[in-house]
């Protein structure tokens, strides 16, 4: 029932001197259109500069010599292009569901049932672990040793800690998918204002604080929470570099490298579109401009305080001490025996724990404001597999009073709990959780691939949408911005699954398991369509002819 | 057994109204029922001045000559807009003029629902295919008044309805929307409107509600949240349920075997509410995409299965 409107309703179309372009009368759903602020607020917590966005950077002292912030700059143009891909797509098929409905509508059912359900559904299961750990590195352990709860921190240290932070981070996700979107939207923006102050505190205690200051309390702070002896920043250093870390300057740059980067810096940068399956829920999605604006500022503007919190980082504490503080700590040498979480060394410059305390409680908002989304898009995918009838009818089931779609949370919560268990108290099974992004960027592929055959495959719903004007020498810009988005895709795959030295810990050759993992989903998918179809035509339904369209003529 | 092919809210797309009646023949569909919500919300002016012919169609003004404006016309009938040829000056007496304006919608409304009549007449007469309609709450009064008229197509509102031994009750009423259409009332009249057909009904086992409004509560009447101003809210994200409590007490109290509905088209969706099997096949019309409906019925089963679909 709902459209956008370019004028009143009820009115001619013009603005004061202007012709008007269309006359519209009193019809129900002419809404006004949406803000692309709330809506760049989503996309903003999906490329989270805090959670996803520090622990995906602590990963980068693996490619020392690659410049962080061109990589930076280089992944925020590349995935523009994602951003344009995706905003074209959603004008073309505003439709919930996002990469399923695309995928299917284009590709073919069958296909874009597999490969988005194994994106969007089952990796997703890997991502609630994933979750657990942030909140632990970022939230749990930190608060603890400020706070002295040594007991509390040795818990969460554990595989029973950290599976109890997998069941809190499902049990949050499941209150938010229960109290509807329109509380949690309320609730993002409470965490959105308060988290950007906490930000500013950050940066502003970063910004005034010189690196001896740092040092110094880095060292008085390593003593009195951790019992670390002597020049802890030093010893850090040292660790970090008996690990492995070959220290390189900041401003040192070589071109190879910086590509390098690009595969850690999706683990939290590719993600700006990740609202884009549930679009279909908003009809002024059909402008162009709205989802496009949104994602972009979304990318944009995280990339623009990445590099304002990175060159802080380095300023105050250091670029050999915040790459050499991750490699010791993953290496289990470091003296400070817990994550080096930026937020919690930027607040040691102030002598007190209880404002450290507070500071991390406040950045945690930026954890709570984000992770309620996890399985958001997960549900809208669901349902638009059970609506085409290739899932049960119960998938798509919303209970009467509150509205909680069980089905899918179901679907969600029971295998989620599962693997949750598996990554907490069987570690060689962890390299599968590192392949999450990349099944991921295999999903959006897949989209993209779609985008790039739109225009002839799809010729009916591509002619009649509004970007149907756009070319490029002639060639549909859709088609020219998806593929430049695909070779990046493809460029960071083949990073990620072949790199000679395993750099991401994904390479195939290394690690088995995770092929095996990774097939077995696919398979799994490939079944339940096979049966779906087998099953709905024992009942006169033929799966095959849900997208075929119908002769207008 | 015959078999149903739904669809609803076209809103004027001719595209969509084509699909509909070449869905008989393509999903071998007996029967096709329009959910109501037919006329479009919108004419597209196309400014004749100086021998060459402006309009804007989602994006820049294009201007073309006197031998391309049916071409384009034909565009904008397909997505779902009415074109209307006019010079300068009688633009701006429509811009100005509200009743004027009123009086030119309600034409170009009812010339194209005319047309789609014909359309019907002459692509399945013969055939021995059903065609109802059953206007929705953006139809105007006199729409129905052109229904009748048609030999094939049969007007759905307020009526029961034999199909193969199934018995079918139809309205395009809705319980009240921010945008004062035409055919809303209270829940309360709206009961006794569903009501008046439904205590009728000899067999309920073998009823079918097409009812233009969902049921409230039920998932298929979710739209996104609005202000008073009519702005989206949480950038669209925020869904609120805005069905029918009438329908939803008819649904609960007659349990018929299959319940139709359309009017949010978000809503896209089946559901079970008891025995009741109920549908909204939601709506793209935009794009020129027929979300619809299949509905196979059995004569012991009733609903045997059905199928949603993107034509």
């Amino acid at each position: 029932m709902a459209d956008t409107t370019m004028s009143p309703p009820g009115t001619g179309g013009s603005a004061a001197g202007a012709r008007p372009s269309l006359f519209l009368r009193n019809a129900t759903g002419l809404v006004k259109a949406w803000s692309t602020f709330d809506a760049f607020v989503y996309a903003f917590w999906s490329v989270n500069l805090i959670t996803l966005g520090l622990y995906g950077m602590s990963f980068v002292y693996t490619v020392p010599d690659g410049q962080l912030l061109v990589a930076i700059l280089l992944f925020g143009v590349l995935t523009t292009f994602l951003v344009i891909t995706y905003a074209m797509l959603v004008s073309v098929m505003p439709r919930t569901g996002g990469d399923y409905a695309w995928q299917s509508r284009v590709l073919g059912g069958g296909l874009g049932f597999v490969l988005s359900i194994t994106g969007w559904w089952f990796t997703l299961f890997l991502w609630a672990p994933i979750y657990a750990n942030i909140l632990n590195a970022q939230f749990f352990l930190p608060l603890a040793y400020t706070l002295g709860w040594s007991n509390v921190a040795t818990f969460f240290t554990s595989a029973s800690g950290l599976f109890i932070s997998c069941l809190i981070v499902l049990a949050f996700v499941s209150v938010v998918v229960t109290l509807g979107m329109e509380t949690y939207a309320r609730i993002q923006k409470i965490c959105f204002w308060i988290g950007l102050v906490g930000l500013a505190v950050v940066c502003g205690l970063l910004l005034f604080a010189s690196q001896s200051d740092f040092h110094s309390a880095f060292n008085r702070e390593a003593a009195s929470l951790f019992g670390a002896s002597g020049d802890a920043y030093q010893k850090t250093i040292d660790a970090g570099t008996k690990a492995g870390y070959a220290p390189h300057d900041f401003g040192f740059f070589s071109l190879g490298p910086v590509f390098l980067l690009l595969p850690w810096l999706a683990f939290y940068l590719l993600w700006p579109n990740w609202g884009a399956t549930l679009y279909g829920e908003v009809r002024g999605a059909k402008d162009i401009r709205k989802p496009f604006w949104s994602m972009f500022w979304g990318l944009w503007v995280t990339i623009a305080m990445v590099a304002v919190v990175m060159i802080l980082v380095v300023k105050t504490m250091g670029w050999q001490f915040y790459n050499a503080a991750n490699a010791a700590f993953y290496a289990g040498t470091a003296p400070v025996g817990t994550w080096p979480y930026p937020v919690m060394f930027a607040g040691w410059l102030v002598d007190s724990h209880l404002f450290q305390a507070l500071l991390i409680v406040v950045m945690g908002l930026w954890f709570f404001g984000w992770a309620g989304t996890l399985f958001l898009s997960s549900t809208r995918v669901i349902f638009a597999a059970a609506f085409d009838r290739v899932l049960p009818a119960w998938a798509a089931n919303i209970s009467a009073k509150r509205r909680v779609p069980y089905g899918s949370l179901v679907l969600m919560i029971v295998p989620s709990i599962i693997i949750s268990a598996i990554y907490s108290y069987v570690p060689k099974f962890q390299s599968v959780f590192l392949d999450a992004t990349a099944v991921l960027a295999v999903t959006f592929l897949a989209t993209v691939v779609a985008a790039i055959i739109l225009p002839w495959r799809r010729k009916d719903l591509y002619d009649a949408s509004p970007i149907a004007r756009y070319k490029v020498a002639g060639i549909p810009t859709i088609t020219v911005v998806a593929v430049i988005t695909a070779i990046f895709l493809l460029f960071m795959l083949y990073e990620w699954s072949f790199n000679s030295s395993n750099l991401y810990g994904t390479a195939f050759q290394s690690t088995l398991n995770s092929v095996y993992y990774f097939l077995a989903t696919y398979v799994v998918a490939i079944v339940i369509y096979v049966v779906a179809r087998i099953v709905r035509k024992n009942q006169g339904i033929d799966l095959a002819r849900i997208h075929h369209e119908i002769p207008v003529e | 057994m015959p078999r149903i092919f739904f669809a609803t809210d076209l809103h004027g797309s001719e595209t969509c109204w084509r699909k509909f009646l070449n869905a008989a023949k393509f999903y071998e569909a007996d029967i096709l029922i329009c959910g109501g919500d037919m006329t479009g919300k919108a004419i597209i002016p196309i400014i004749e001045e100086n021998g060459h012919f402006t309009y804007t169609l989602g994006g820049d003004p294009q201007v073309v000559a006197a031998a391309e404006v049916v071409e384009v016309e034909t565009q904008i009938r397909r997505k779902g807009y009415y074109p209307l040829r006019v010079s300068p000056t009688r633009l701006a007496e429509l811009d100005q003029n509200a009743e004027v304006r009123g009086d030119v919608f309600r034409q170009v409304m009812l010339e194209g629902v005319k047309r789609w009549m014909e359309l019907a007449d002459e692509k399945l007469g013969g055939t021995g295919v059903r065609v109802f309609v059953c206007p929705g709450n953006d139809d105007e009064f006199e729409v129905d008044d052109v229904i009748r008229s048609s030999k094939l197509v049969e007007l759905g509102e307020g009526r029961l309805i034999d199909i193969a031994g199934f018995t079918m009750i139809s309205t395009g009423w809705a319980n009240p929307t921010p945008w004062n259409t035409h055919r809303e009332e209270s829940e309360e009249r709206l009961s006794e409107r569903i009501e008046a057909m439904a205590s009728q009904i000899k067999d309920l086992s073998r009823a079918i509600f097409n009812l233009h409004t969902p049921p409230y509560r039920s998932g298929l009447d979710e739209a996104p949240a609005i202000d008073a101003d009519l702005r989206l809210l949480h950038g669209g994200r925020a869904l609120r349920p805005v069905g029918s409590k009438a329908v939803r007490d008819a649904i609960d109290r007659y349990q018929p075997m299959l319940s139709l509905h359309g009017h949010v088209h978000e809503g896209k969706g089946a559901v079970t509410l008891g025995k009741t099997l109920c549908i909204n096949p939601g709506s793209a019309y935009e794009e020129g995409m027929l979300m619809a409906a299949i509905v196979n019925l059995d004569a012991a089963k009733g609903v045997k299965s059905y199928q949603l679909v993107n034509g």
